[in-house]
């Protein structure tokens, strides 16, 4: 269990025991995920970081409920996610996560509104309290003027902030982001990133994300270094830590590394 | 209820497929429901053609085998017969060599009158006919077809006997289901004869008219009785029961028409599944996702069925409403032309209403339920994996 921290510690949201996770993609087995184990505690902002194949968005699907180990054990908020099945998972995410994606993919026929209100249908709200809190995510995100504004004719950092408002709709435990900012510019990734941050700060949202972006490093708390499936520990950590900062234009010596 | 208004947006997604996936479902519904009306139809048709006191006595083995024509005269001495009139075939030809093309029938013109008191015939046209051993009286139908006119002279070529004869057209059977000739029985006998035949001593059907509709049965038992035995056994049948056989074909017709409705019913059933296929994987990035924040299997494929279901029942109204305004229009237009009258019977009921949007649900839910199936079973990392 090992990440470089920048933050404080706290009560761990999640812990995840001993994972593995393989998959058989034609005449290949695939090792996606071998033996990890770490917390994260709530009200941390956290990136999981690593080259292409190293195994972080296996971990944020386990981390989010949208997959199930083959070893071990991940437990979310005191929820062990491998005791449930697929219908009890969705539900679960329906309630305690709040999924972002790089691509938006908000629904091309519903306006902002109705895209923020989707994971409200879920819940036994009537119509005007959905409207109500759809509109409040939205204002949170910055979007209160767009309401009625479809995706097509929102701009890329637009649709992502909707998806983020999509997200926290449902006031969930956790936040998942799968690379919020590798579809947008560096102004509008900054400002995704700004957003996220100001979630976990102002409404105690715990953030998970999986990121390329060096950016990033300058908005989270804890940053969990990943390679071929293996959570990097110790000196490896801190080396792909240094290596990213320096990607970055920060010195290795200027970060706060941690355990 | 809370699902509509995102049901309602993705059918708007791509309004051309969605109208013309509708309008097949609606033209099939269109064309199950005009085929349904045809067993009804044909029925109402035969009420309107037949009388519920007139009998056909014919010969046993077929209608085209003859009987004596001095049967006519037992038939009538009955009791409880009020009259009765033998026909004879003559497939007259007009025109189109070797080919009839409406019947025509050389009767007894003293007896029409009694027999077919219910025919709208002038009656200063049926003492004309009864009068010319040339004349006929022709129905309305045939008249129009050919723009005869009283008065005018025409001939017929028989396709069964070996003369032509010449007809003073002397009256109209004023009904639009009639579309009969009718000639004096005394013209064909004297023609045959001055061929150096023999008269005509056959008739090839006779028609009674019993005097109360409650004897009817009794009549014809007694007389398939009087010829038990003869050359010529007969066999008799109420004039809607004769209409019905003598149309036998069309049920055939009707059956087969049936099939090929089911065929092509089936045919839209496989498009609207195509149709249905290629929305759900269009959109299988958007499924992904539904499933990741939360939506269950049973409510995607819920969703996604009640797409094609809406469809479907929209489509369903629309084509029950076409086919009812199609019969409703072919009952006006069969008011203004006699040739169309027949058309006038075939209602659409609200039975076949109920079996018409009974088809179009059917219809959608067989197209919706293997690829809402599909996308619902789908894994939501499976289903991410593909589209991420």
């Amino acid at each position: 269990m090992s990440s470089v921290s920048i933050g404080v510690p706290s009560t761990p949201l999640i812990a995840i025991r001993g994972v593995s996770r393989r998959y058989v993609r034609g005449p290949d087995d695939i090792h996606a995920l071998e033996r990890v184990s770490l917390s994260i505690p709530a009200g941390h902002f956290v990136a999981f970081m690593g080259p292409s194949g190293s195994g972080k968005s296996t971990l944020l699907n386990l981390v989010s409920g949208i997959d199930r180990p083959d070893e071990g054990h991940v437990v979310v908020a005191g929820q062990v996610l491998n005791e449930l099945s697929e219908d009890e998972l969705a539900r679960w995410r329906a309630r305690h996560v709040g999924l972002i994606f790089q691509f938006f993919n908000l629904i091309p026929v519903l306006s902002a509104r109705d895209n923020v209100a989707l994971p409200l249908l879920l819940t036994h709200l009537d119509k005007r309290e959905r409207v109500r809190r759809a509109e409040t995510a939205l204002r949170v995100v910055g979007l209160d003027h767009r309401l009625e504004h479809y995706p097509r004719t929102l701009s890329g950092g637009e649709q992502q902030r909707v998806a983020i408002a999509r997200a926290i709709v449902t006031d969930p435990d956790l936040i998942v982001a799968d690379e919020p900012t590798g579809d947008l510019d560096a102004r509008n990734a900054e400002a995704i990133l700004a957003l996220l941050r100001q979630l976990r700060h102002d409404f105690g949202k715990t953030v998970v994300m999986v990121t390329h972006d060096p950016r990033a490093l300058r908005f989270v708390d804890d940053v969990f270094h990943l390679d071929k499936g293996v959570l990097l520990e110790g000196d490896d950590a801190e080396r792909a830590h240094a290596a990213i900062m320096l990607a970055a234009g920060h010195p290795p010596a200027g970060t706060g590394t941690g355990r | 209820m809370k699902y509509a208004g995102l049901v309602l947006a993705n059918l708007g997604r791509n309004k051309l497929r969605t109208v013309l996936t509708g309008g097949a479902i609606m033209l099939a519904v269109v064309l199950v429901c005009l085929l349904l009306t045809m067993p009804a139809g044909l029925d109402a048709l035969l009420d309107a053609l037949a009388s519920n006191t007139r009998i056909s006595v014919h010969n046993k083995a077929g209608i085209v085998y003859p009987m004596p024509h001095a049967f006519t005269r037992k038939v009538r001495q009955l009791d409880g017969v009020a009259a009765a009139v033998s026909t004879t075939w003559f497939g007259g030809a007009y025109e189109e060599a070797g080919r009839v093309t409406f019947p025509n029938f050389a009767v007894e013109v003293e007896h029409i009158r009694a027999v077919y008191p219910d025919y709208p015939i002038a009656p200063e046209q049926l003492a004309d006919f009864e009068r010319y051993r040339d004349a006929a009286l022709v129905g309305r139908q045939t008249m129009q077809k050919y723009r005869w006119r009283i008065g005018e002279r025409i001939t017929l070529r028989s396709t069964v006997w070996p003369v032509d004869l010449d007809f003073r057209i002397v009256g109209e059977i004023a009904d639009e289901h009639a579309p009969y000739l009718w000639f004096n029985r005394e013209y064909l006998d004297q023609a045959l004869r001055a061929t150096g035949r023999p008269g005509l001593g056959i008739t090839g059907m006779i028609w009674a008219r019993a005097s109360d509709p409650n004897r009817v049965n009794a009549i014809m038992r007694e007389i398939d009785d009087m010829s038990r035995n003869s050359e010529a056994e007969t066999a008799c049948e109420t004039e809607k029961s004769f209409f019905s056989n003598f149309f036998g074909s069309l049920q055939g017709l009707v059956t087969i028409i049936l099939i090929v409705t089911g065929l092509v019913t089936l045919c839209i059933v496989f498009i609207a599944a195509n149709t249905a296929s290629m929305a759900v994987r269009e959109r299988s990035g958007e499924l992904a996702v539904l499933k990741a924040i939360g939506f269950g299997r049973r409510v995607i494929f819920g969703m996604l069925l009640a797409e094609t279901a809406v469809l479907s029942v929209v489509a369903g109204v629309t084509g029950v409403l076409v086919a009812v305004g199609l019969t409703r229009a072919l009952r006006v237009f069969a008011g203004w032309s006699p040739a169309l009258g027949p058309l006038g019977n075939f209602l659409v009921t609200p039975t076949v209403i109920v079996d018409g949007l009974f088809v179009s649900l059917v219809v959608g839910m067989l197209a919706g339920v293997v690829p809402s199936a599909g996308a619902a079973r789908k894994s939501v990392v499976q289903a991410l994996h593909e589209v991420f």
